[in-house]
């Protein structure tokens, strides 16, 4: 097949025709590409609309700030559910972030070169642990050893609080919150590293010439211009933590009320739905209840999402790392 | 932008490298992708040839060749679930998949027709069975077993007493602590300690918790009055809930000073400390398979029809003074007429399920129960179950003997 001149200039205007059917079919396919996930996503949040319409049409959102979830006299209340979620998710990123955030600032501003591949390496490699080996793992070793050594620790130091209070069984709000944290720092980790990584080297030795100490260039001249890359980087964390099911329900004892102390017992969106969807005793309404409960879990994490790209959208003429 | 194809003519330097450097690339590309396609192909031609089947060796109960293997699918009681396993692994004429998702799933399992069989320890309540499309199940008591009290007592020996107003009061949580004197008092020489008591109860719809729910609203008038019995209880604040039984058996065996309730083989199988309960006449009875066994037979059951009602139906507080007073029966749930119930079922599928089930409830399979700790079947239950399964029908003809080869 003859191509024409190979000596003609790359900018003539004649082209084989072939490339042109080739660029279609290609521009086709990623079109059915986007428009496949955008359906998906779609059919996703109107499967759970439809499954919760009973729901929908005789409680509304009325469960949602009902507190009783009493499925054998009929109340409908997720909000212990709701409570369990956030605050596990909550106290797990106050946790990663710290955690993670040092990690990457020492893989990136201080550790020696030979040790920051391998360090790196294995903490991605905790990332890509499932997540029924943490709750495994939590249960196992982490709930015995926060019942005997570090929860009577706790109380005795920190008792004062009053957030400590209630007998210790080791399955409770805050071991549940570790085994979350420590699912989330190596996404915070991973995703900060690389956010401080793009951290201009003219930024550091600015602030170094004007006389900033090790601590105060990573403060003040590092970490404000990576912002951007840590809060996605920590929401993406949350993300994780939020939809966390099997490590929660091994964690957190699976009591559906309202928490007390760091020591309740609680449930978790997620938890519940895993627990009660096969339930047939509570009559046709649970199935739909536990459905509109993901809607919201679907709803909460979307809020999220949104806000933390406000966020960094206020942050952004603070420059950094784009990260997604 | 660059020429497709390897041209002899000549191009200039530059494009000659990039076209070559390109050509390199596709080249391992492909090969990547033939070696695939290869491979899917070889196992495809495999697995029509039948290289992933397990031996079809005909093995049924009654000593004849079924027409085909096939896989059964059966899911719910995790009471069973060790006696199920064991007589999925020696029965060879099919395959037989069992998940002990609790009993909950398996009653919603078998209404959505999404398995061949359902186990449970609670009977189908009204509401179930009407929810249960036509032509409806036959409830088949397979096996029988125990609901034992575990506990978690560092430094206590031997098998602490408690009865059933006991018990509802621990899980009411209005006795708060292992040294309340309701517990002393009938504990007389055991030193319990003042720790707190942890109840662990069920995540999941459980047939346990029905048997363990159904024994305490007979022991105490304000249970059955707040809560009932059913497979999912709406339990007080301040307890663990985990799934299944083997869930319980670790929170328990892990937790100090927690106790629990688990079928009697899990508590055997791995060691853990169970109470002796008392029973209608008075005494402390520590479980075994003896006076189950002499639980279910003073109970003098009565099976409802295999198609009717078996709510009310019970073993509990047997009468004898050495029966154990929390024994129950273990039911399977299978559709009576397997052509109408199923889309698409094969006649073949439904004579190996109904073989199973004749071997699971034969000699053969009930002499696996005991090693277990379970209870096996009485000659009259046998009788009665044979009955109902021989009862199966496929699109309303019986389904045929196999003939003996």
């Amino acid at each position: 097949m003859s191509l024409g001149n190979p000596f003609r200039s790359p900018t003539s205007k004649k082209r084989p025709r072939i490339s042109k059917v080739g660029d279609q079919i290609f521009l086709t396919l990623l079109l059915l590409a986007v428009a496949g996930i955008i359906a998906l996503t779609v059919g996703l949040v109107g499967a759970l609309v439809f499954g919760s319409r009973m729901a929908l049409q005789t409680l509304g959102l009325s469960i949602l700030w009902t507190r009783t979830w009493d499925p054998p006299n009929n109340t409908w209340g997720i909000l212990p559910f709701v409570v369990g979620t956030l605050v596990t998710s909550a106290l797990a990123l106050l946790i990663a972030v710290p955690l993670g955030l040092g990690a990457a600032i020492f893989l990136t501003e201080h550790a020696p070169a030979w040790l920051r591949a391998p360090v790196g390496q294995v903490i991605e490699l905790l990332a890509a642990i499932p997540s029924i080996i943490f709750g495994f793992w939590g249960l196992i070793v982490l709930v015995p050893l926060m019942r005997s050594s570090v929860d009577p620790l706790l109380v005795r130091y920190l008792g004062w609080t009053g957030l400590f209070g209630g007998v210790i069984v080791g399955q409770d709000y805050l071991t549940a919150s570790l085994v979350l944290a420590v699912m989330a720092i190596p996404t915070v980790t991973a995703i900060s590293r690389d956010s401080i990584a793009t951290v201009p080297r003219a930024q550091k030795e600015a602030a170094l010439s004007i006389g900033a100490t090790d601590w105060e260039v990573t403060r003040r001249a590092v970490v404000p211009y990576a912002r951007s890359g840590i809060i996605a980087g920590a929401v993406l964390g949350l993300g994780r933590a939020l939809g966390e099911t099997m490590a929660v329900l091994l964690t957190i004892g699976n009591s559906p009320y309202l928490p007390t102390s760091f020591f309740s017992q609680g449930e978790t969106i997620a938890a519940a739905i895993a627990n009660y969807f096969t339930e047939t005793d509570s009559g046709p309404l649970e199935i739909p209840v536990l459905l509109e409960a993901g809607l919201i879990l679907l709803l909460i994490t979307l809020a999220i999402n949104v806000g933390a790209r406000l966020v960094l959208a206020r942050f952004q003429q603070g420059g950094g790392a784009a990260a997604e | 932008m660059s020429s497709t194809s390897g041209s002899a003519t000549t191009p200039p330097a530059s494009n000659d490298t990039i076209v070559r450097s390109k050509g390199k690339s596709r080249t391992g590309l492909y090969a990547v992708i033939a070696v695939v396609v290869v491979i899917v192909i070889i196992l495809g031609a495999g697995y029509a040839a039948g290289w992933f089947k397990s031996s079809s060796s005909s093995g049924s109960s009654k000593g004849c060749t079924l027409p085909a293997t096939a896989t059964l699918d059966g899911a719910g009681s995790t009471l069973v679930a060790p006696l199920m396993i064991a007589w999925s692994l020696a029965y060879t004429a099919s395959t037989v998949d069992y998940s002990a998702v609790g009993s909950g799933t398996g009653i919603t399992d078998i209404t959505s027709k999404t398995v061949d069989f359902g186990a449970s320890d609670a009977p189908l309540n009204p509401a179930q069975r009407a929810a249960i499309p036509s032509p409806g199940v036959l409830t088949i008591p397979e096996s029988a077993g125990a609901a034992v009290p575990i506990y978690n007592l560092p430094g206590v020996a031997g098998h602490v007493n408690l009865n059933g107003q006991i018990l509802a009061e621990i899980y009411m949580q209005t006795i708060t602590k292992w040294n309340d004197p309701q517990i002393a008092a009938i504990n007389s020489g055991v030193t319990l300690p003042s720790q707190t008591i942890i109840p662990v109860h069920r995540s999941d719809g459980s047939g346990t918790t029905f048997v363990w729910s159904s024994f305490l609203s007979a022991a105490n008038a304000t249970w059955k009055n707040t809560l009932g019995h059913a497979t999912t209880i709406n339990w007080p604040s301040g307890e663990l809930a985990e799934k299944g039984n083997s869930g319980v058996t670790t929170t328990v065996q892990e937790t100090p000073y927690s106790i629990g309730y688990v079928d009697i083989n899990y508590a055997l199988t791995n060691g853990v400390a169970y109470g002796a309960v008392q029973n209608p006449t008075g005494n402390y009875i520590v479980a075994n398979v003896t006076n189950i066994e002499s639980a279910i037979k003073d109970s003098n059951p009565v099976f409802p029809a295999a198609t009717g009602d078996w709510y009310n139906f019970s073993v509990l507080n047997a009468p004898g003074a050495h029966d154990y007073p929390i024994a129950t029966f273990t039911y399977v749930f299978v559709y009576s007429d397997l052509g109408k119930a199923y889309s698409g079922y094969s006649q073949s599928k439904a004579e190996n399920l109904v073989d199973f089930l004749s071997w699971i409830v034969g000699p053969t399979g009930q002499s696996y129960a005991a090693p277990l700790y379970y209870i096996p079947l009485s000659s009259s239950a046998v009788t009665f179950d044979t009955t109902a399964i021989n009862s199966i029908v496929y699109n309303g003809a019986t389904l045929p003997v196999c003939v003996p080869t």
